[in-house]
């Protein structure tokens, strides 16, 4: 389980990656930011959606706490992602100073279903996701014109087919399943009233207790 | 507006909540451990069902391409061909 072999896992994922850098980085020009700006955001933030909905913000002129305060709570589901991982994989400090700064989503589902045991085989995951969303943004800001809709070309399917493709293998016994059936009911229904992260993070966390109940 | 403090700032707040739980280091309680190891599975069924149906009216076409999905995923444990699959049945429906 090395570096490469993370690396390569994380590429069937590019495919809906791209697009949404692309988008990403043409809703910031826009937005009325430089190209310096959208990049710095890719490279220093690194978090899809709280970059899509700061650039939003930043467009309407909206203040800074507001901005900050939005992507705190979009981003502080990795809390969980972190607990998750830190259990599993041995690190030293450093490895856990960089592999926290490029944790995401995808870094964290593609290492934990593959039964990550190596801190380079996550490191793999999440420097291939980095790339390719930092590569994307840059051509994106520098060629703008025409916001691509992830949508319509239907590459936003990508994102909840992968996750479904990381689940079905974890679910081995009953209570396996009704825990990703509450957790998925629980954030189909929060995701109607609130922001992105805050449903995964709300129904992670009852989904995860519900399963530690059951299992008592 | 000042672009850099606010990017700065939320720099902070990301890597703040990336390296928390990494940094957490106790020793847990039976209950918190096995609350631990059904957190993949919660959270990844939390990240698929908002996004299943997409906002363009096609969430029939997304559920059942999303099925075809899952059975590939349950035979086969393979994230690109379960991708693939899923991806080439949703453009194909979309055409019909």
């Amino acid at each position: 389980m090395r570096f490469r072999h993370g690396f390569r896992a994380m590429m069937p994922l590019w495919l809906g990656v791209a697009p949404f850098a692309l988008a990403y980085a043409v809703l910031a020009r826009d937005a009325g930011l430089s190209i310096v700006e959208t990049q710095a955001l890719s490279l220093l933030v690194f978090a899809g959606s709280a970059q899509v909905s700061a650039v939003g913000l930043f467009g309407r002129g909206v203040g800074g706490l507001e901005i900050v305060l939005t992507t705190f709570l979009l981003n502080v589901r990795h809390v969980l992602y972190g607990m998750s991982l830190g259990r599993v994989v041995p690190m030293t400090k450093r490895e856990r100073l960089i592999g926290a700064y490029l944790l995401t989503d995808e870094a964290y589902g593609v290492s934990v279903a593959r039964g990550a045991r190596s801190f380079p085989f996550v490191l793999g995951t999440e420097v291939s996701l980095f790339l390719v969303w930092n590569v994307t943004t840059l051509v994106g800001a520098l060629v703008g014109g025409v916001i691509p809709d992830p949508e319509r070309l239907g590459v936003d399917f990508v994102f909840p087919v992968a996750f479904l493709a990381l689940l079905v293998p974890l679910l081995r016994l009953k209570v396996d399943v009704a825990v990703a059936l509450v957790a998925g009911v629980a954030a189909w229904l929060l995701a109607k009233w609130l922001p992105g992260g805050v449903p995964v993070l709300g129904a992670g966390v009852s989904g995860a207790f519900l399963g530690a109940w059951l299992t008592r | 507006m000042s672009f850099w403090p606010i990017c700065l700032a939320m720099l902070a707040v990301t890597f703040g909540s990336r390296l928390t739980g990494l940094l957490v280091r106790m020793r847990l309680p039976p209950f918190w451990l096995r609350f631990l190891h059904f957190v993949p599975i919660a959270v990844f069924a939390a990240l698929i069902t908002p996004s299943l149906e997409g906002s363009r009216g096609e969430g029939g076409i997304r559920f059942a391409a999303a099925g075809l999905a899952g059975v590939v995923a349950w035979r086969t444990r393979h994230l690109a061909l379960t991708i693939a699959v899923g991806l080439a049945a949703f453009w194909l429906l979309r055409l019909l």
